[in-house]
């Protein structure tokens, strides 16, 4: 009996607002899927697209950016050169057919816990249902090593 | 006077005064359609020089050459409308004074090279600002539109077969006149970003990493898919982000000498029409 698939997700979160909204889902013991990775940086504009390509690389089957709402970076403008940069890089995403499902960007404060777990059970939810990322999977396994994330 | 002629005779009249140490043109190629770029340093060699419908290769990268602004002395250069966009861009990116730049400027409008009036790369902003509005109406490629078209499974597809050609051989890179890192993404191996044997994984990275960091800066020259040896169609990689940059930012890249670049700055109201 195969057993049901376990999306891999890799969240890249600045610590200011979209690390202390996880934080906050915890110490509210809030439940949310334990099938995301949560790789804390200072700020969204510390989170390079590399970043994302590095994750299929090493098997994601979904990635996630967050940050602060735009107005709220605690180094006042980190996140507007994010957004920028976010969307010139999800136009060439989905202009190479990445699916739409597996990059999802966004805006989470410390204050949203809620938002936070429910957005995780969301995205998850999708990936499961999408399964894994095949298409990216097939050219990892051409370069003979391993998905492992 | 043929306009060979007249741009002969320019740069012989720089070389000879010794307003411009260098003069970078275009010479004869290997087949009669084929231009290669010359560097010419005296006024005898000038006859050398050739300018007709064949010359569209992008010179202005040649300037970056390591040393060769250095000594503070002028170079002339010929450029197509594109090409004094790509020195506006180096410029505002301070790879480049473009005062030490003496733009020998022409268009080439079908089979007809008509000359452009000016000296300074400030001179052509009235022909680039009509070129950013001929770039907002003009319909997208062919094969771009079909790519719109199409199921992401059916672009990722598209895109795999392109790439799975790619030999890695970064010709795109030493033909992009915006490409002057000194050393490349690519080429870093701590960490290793981008997978460097010849599989169609890092092919499809190496790719990505490379439209991406053009996005706001490719002035759509045609150096890198005319220096691609497997043919891989780069300029709809690159013609996708310049239209994002121009839709959502009206960013047209090379405008002016003081423009900001697009990735480097940005405004509060921008459009995240995506972002959850």
């Amino acid at each position: 009996m195969s057993e049901p698939f376990e999306p891999k997700i890799v969240a890249f979160v600045c610590t200011y607002c979209t690390y202390a909204g996880a934080d906050l889902a915890g110490t509210s013991r809030l439940k949310y899927p334990p099938n995301v990775r949560i790789v804390r940086l200072p700020c969204t504009g510390r989170i390079s697209p590399m970043f994302i390509l590095k994750a299929f690389q090493k098997g994601a089957d979904g990635v996630l950016v967050s940050g602060c709402h735009p107005g709220d970076c605690h180094f006042d403008h980190g996140n507007y050169h994010a957004r920028r940069r976010w969307t010139a890089f999800n136009a060439l995403l989905q202009f190479t057919g990445v699916p739409e499902e597996r990059v999802k960007f966004s805006w989470i404060s410390a204050a949203e816990g809620i938002k936070f777990a429910e957005l995780i059970d969301s995205i998850t939810e999708e990936i499961r249902t999408a399964g894994p990322f095949e298409q990216y999977h097939k050219l990892i396994a051409e370069t003979g090593s391993a998905a492992s994330v | 006077m043929s306009i060979q002629e007249q741009y002969r005779s320019r740069a012989k009249e720089l070389l000879g005064e010794g307003s411009v140490k260098m003069v970078i043109g275009y010479g004869v190629g290997t087949t009669a359609t084929r231009r290669r770029p010359i560097f010419i340093t005296s006024p005898d060699e000038t006859d050398r020089l050739v300018l007709d419908a064949s010359c569209r290769t992008n010179l202005a990268g040649y300037l970056l050459r390591e040393g060769l602004l250095a000594d503070q002395k002028s170079i002339a250069v010929f450029l197509l409308p594109d090409g004094v966009r790509a020195l506006n861009i180096l410029a505002a990116e301070s790879q480049l004074a473009t005062a030490q730049i003496v733009v020998l400027g022409f268009e080439i409008k079908g089979e007809e090279v008509k000359p452009l009036e000016g000296t300074a790369a400030g001179d052509f902003s009235a022909i680039i600002a009509e070129r950013k509005e001929q770039r907002k109406a003009q319909p997208s490629h062919e094969m771009a539109v079909k790519l719109e078209e199409m199921t992401p499974a059916e672009r990722f597809a598209f895109w795999e077969k392109e790439f799975s050609r790619c030999i890695k051989c970064y010709a795109c890179r030493a033909a992009c006149p915006m490409c002057w890192c000194r050393r490349c993404v690519v080429d870093n191996n701590q960490p290793q970003w981008v997978n460097t044997s010849s599989h169609t994984l890092g092919n499809l990275e190496w790719n990505l990493v490379r439209a991406f960091h053009l996005a706001g800066r490719c002035v759509e020259c045609g150096n890198c898919s005319e220096a691609c040896p497997v043919n891989i169609p780069l300029h709809l990689l690159n013609g996708r982000m310049t239209d994002e940059v121009l839709t959502a930012f009206d960013h047209y890249p090379g405008a002016d000498e003081q423009q900001e670049p697009v990735l480097a700055s940005f405004r509060k109201d921008d459009p995240e029409t995506f972002i959850l």
